[in-house]
């Protein structure tokens, strides 16, 4: 019992390493960069230049912001409903999409009903279809320079690990494309550079299998000693007959040998399958056709 | 009449240039032969036909060569073909997955849960995996390919597949000729490994017999092993999952139809895909280079360092345990996850020294904790590369 203990020791320990806390999780859908005066930037389809606003599916499936609602307005969640059934709407898996704050919704669906002011800090936020959920909001400063945006530096990375908003002034303008682009992909680089020979990468990793199938041995060996003294008291109960003779001792009947063995073919042969053996006696319905009678599909033998 | 004659000319000429006559280039050739190879050992000498056949042929149907200006849809490469469609259970790796659900399925982890200190034998034939992962950098291979490289040595297929695809796509082709070639050799490769590392009396060691194992503890193994090594690994969760999973439907004694179907018809149907579609990946144009040829020769050293590690495990750990109690090394080769190859082949060197030591049932056990280990391998590197 004290090895049992010391294992429930052990697997309480490990999970007190599990990570429970309530870390903030980032949004699936973030107002990812935001440009608010808009002099020799990006420019809409209509040749013009405004502020704008960048969202970026957070998420490994495709999502569609139609219906959804942009605003620069607490009291009015609906201020700018995204229209529905543009094909444009559908958020690829970490793709962006990005709206023009120009007041000017006639021009099509990635054009709001506001416009972002310079003079002042501009509130955004991105509610779902209902209008009551906030999906994602951003507050962007008063004091803005123009042709520089504020964003995450990380796309869709709004929060760092320890809850803290990662919100900035962005190096470079990004529309519509990532604000972190890679050049390689980092971990292999790191790998490339710090483990030449491999050894950090085999030690962990060996380290690593190791230690699940530890975990795994000590289960099952913890598992198999139990399972064998259930078994073993079973069996002393089954043992002790009603005079508390034992029976174990004595010779085994036939019948005995008998359902062992059928016990054992059962086992090796897997049927220890719960079937339905429920018998039911229904009496068979069939309307009479000629269609079915057996005498119109005998052959009948000629005549001599 | 003149341009008539002229027209059937043409006509011939352009049919010509179709064919794959007018195509053939050397290297379509040797790969023909290749594959007329892999045939002729899976019908001959039986090795591993259930996946050489599939292989083999499907090599030739990738190589038949055809004129790609014409732009026929019919090459693998070519997006939108069948060849190509098919092939995407290879290239985004979903085909694994479900060949792991019917191993699952079909395998009986009793021989490992009655005796489970024989699981550490496979967590350290994983060494072959990393072996030849320190190898292959040195000889110049990215990390990300290397690790492709070191897989082989887990010697588990529908593993290798997955990881490459994800890692490595463009090895692929060569990875998993080379997992699945050797798989068939283990035969050639196992035995002088085994019979080099142990001494005769080492090789006469009388294992205990294993208990029963109960039905409950059957149902417990997948859940029980699931969560330990998904929460430890996820990346590996599509491998592991599927695993485990098909171990439930099997032992949970409710689910037989589907277990039936796991380990018998869907199986058989994905086996068939991946194997042909393996086969036909290697194109002669991206598959005939000097690296695939250096791939072999460190795939084969994998499967060697994986042997070794093993049996040298088992020699290493009999050092701890009691007089009564000891494991006979003959089945360290087993912790490499080829099921049941490897266990077959600790049976037959066994058999050689003592002919009443049967030590097929002791080998399975480190041949399943093989699959897990190899698993939670793949799911680290591609934790680590991806």
């Amino acid at each position: 019992m004290n090895k049992l203990s010391s294992y429930a020791i052990l697997f309480l320990a490990l999970f007190s390493f599990t990570n429970c806390s309530n870390r903030i999780s980032n949004p699936p859908l973030v107002i990812n960069e935001v440009l608010v005066i808009n002099e020799e930037n990006f420019v809409d389809d209509y040749g013009r230049r405004s502020g704008w606003i960048e969202i970026f599916n957070n998420t490994a499936k495709t999502q569609d912001i139609g219906g959804y609602y942009l605003t620069n307005d607490k009291s009015d969640p609906k201020k700018y409903p995204i229209p529905k059934g543009d094909v444009l709407t559908k958020i690829a898996p970490h793709h962006h999409v990005l709206f023009w704050a120009n007041n000017k919704p006639y021009q099509g669906t990635f054009h709001i009903s506001f416009e972002l002011d310079p003079d002042r800090e501009n509130y955004i936020a991105l509610f779902n279809e209902s209008g009551e959920k906030m999906i994602d909001e951003v507050t962007i400063p008063n004091g803005q320079l123009a042709d520089q945006s504020w964003g995450y530096k990380m796309d869709g990375e709004k929060y760092a690990q320890d809850g803290t908003l990662l919100l900035t002034l962005l190096d470079k303008v990004t529309p519509s494309t990532n604000n972190f682009t890679l050049d390689k992909n980092e971990k292999v680089e790191k790998f490339r550079q710090n483990d030449k020979f491999g050894a950090s990468m085999t030690i962990t990793s060996m380290l690593v299998v190791f230690g699940a199938l530890i975990l795994l041995y000590l289960v099952f060996r913890t598992s198999g000693k139990v399972s064998s003294k259930l078994k073993q008291k079973k069996g002393e109960r089954l043992s002790i007959s009603k005079e508390g003779v034992t029976t174990s001792s004595g010779p085994i009947s036939g019948e005995v040998l008998t359902a062992i063995f059928m016990a054992l073919h059962e086992d090796q042969n897997e049927i220890h399958d719960f079937e339905n053996t429920t018998l039911t006696f229904s009496s068979v319905n069939k309307n009479y056709s000629p269609w079915n009678s057996k005498i119109y599909g005998l052959r009948e033998l000629p005549r001599r | 009449m003149n341009d008539f004659f002229f027209f059937l000319l043409d006509n011939l000429k352009v049919f010509w240039n179709y064919t794959g006559f007018a195509n053939v280039e050397m290297g379509h050739i040797i790969m023909i032969l290749f594959g007329i190879t892999f045939i002729f050992f899976a019908i001959r000498y039986e090795f591993e036909p259930l996946l050489l056949i599939p292989i083999g042929f499907g090599i030739l149907i990738g190589n038949v060569p055809f004129d790609l200006s014409a732009n026929l849809e019919i090459g693998i490469y070519e997006e939108g073909s069948v060849l190509n469609i098919l092939y995407q259970g290879v290239q985004k790796g979903w085909y694994p997955p479900l060949i792991f659900l019917g191993i699952g399925a079909m395998t009986d982890f009793s021989a490992l849960i009655s005796n489970p200190k024989l699981i550490l034998v496979g967590a350290a034939c994983q060494f072959g995996i990393f072996g030849a992962y320190i190898i292959s950098l040195q000889l110049g291979f990215a990390p990300t390919e290397a690790a492709s490289i070191g897989i082989i040595g887990g010697a588990d297929g529908p593993t290798a597949i997955f990881l490459t695809s994800k890692l490595a796509p463009h090895l692929l082709g060569a990875v998993a000729i080379s997992a699945y070639s050797y798989m068939a050799l283990i035969p050639v490769l196992q035995p002088p490994c085994m019979r080099l590392l142990t001494t005769k009396k080492e090789r006469l060691i009388r294992m205990k017999p294993a208990r029963m194992v109960s039905q409950s503890e059957k149902i417990i193994f997948p859940i029980a092993g699931l969560l330990l090594t998904a929460f430890l690994v996820p990346s590996g969760l599509p491998l592991l999952g599927m695993l485990f999973f098909g171990n439930l439907l099997k032992e949970s004694g409710v689910t037989r139809r589907l277990a039936e179907t796991a380990r018998g018809p869907m199986i058989d149907v994905v086996t068939i895909l991946l194997g042909l579609m393996v086969g036909v990946s290697t194109q002669a144009t991206t598959f005939l280079t000097a690296a695939s040829v250096r791939i072999f020769g460190l795939g084969a050293l994998s499967f060697i360092i994986a042997t070794c590690a093993g049996v040298l495990f088992v020699k290493f750990f009999n050092l701890f345990l009691k007089k009564d109690n000891k494991i006979n090394p003959l089945i360290g080769n087993a912790g490499v996850s080829a099921v049941p190859g490897s266990a077959r082949m600790s049976q037959i060197v066994g058999l050689e020294y003592d002919s009443s030591n049967h030590l097929l049932m002791h080998a399975m056990g480190p041949n399943v904790a093989g699959v897990i280990a190899s698993a939670v391998s793949a799911g680290l590197m591609l934790g680590f590369l991806y």
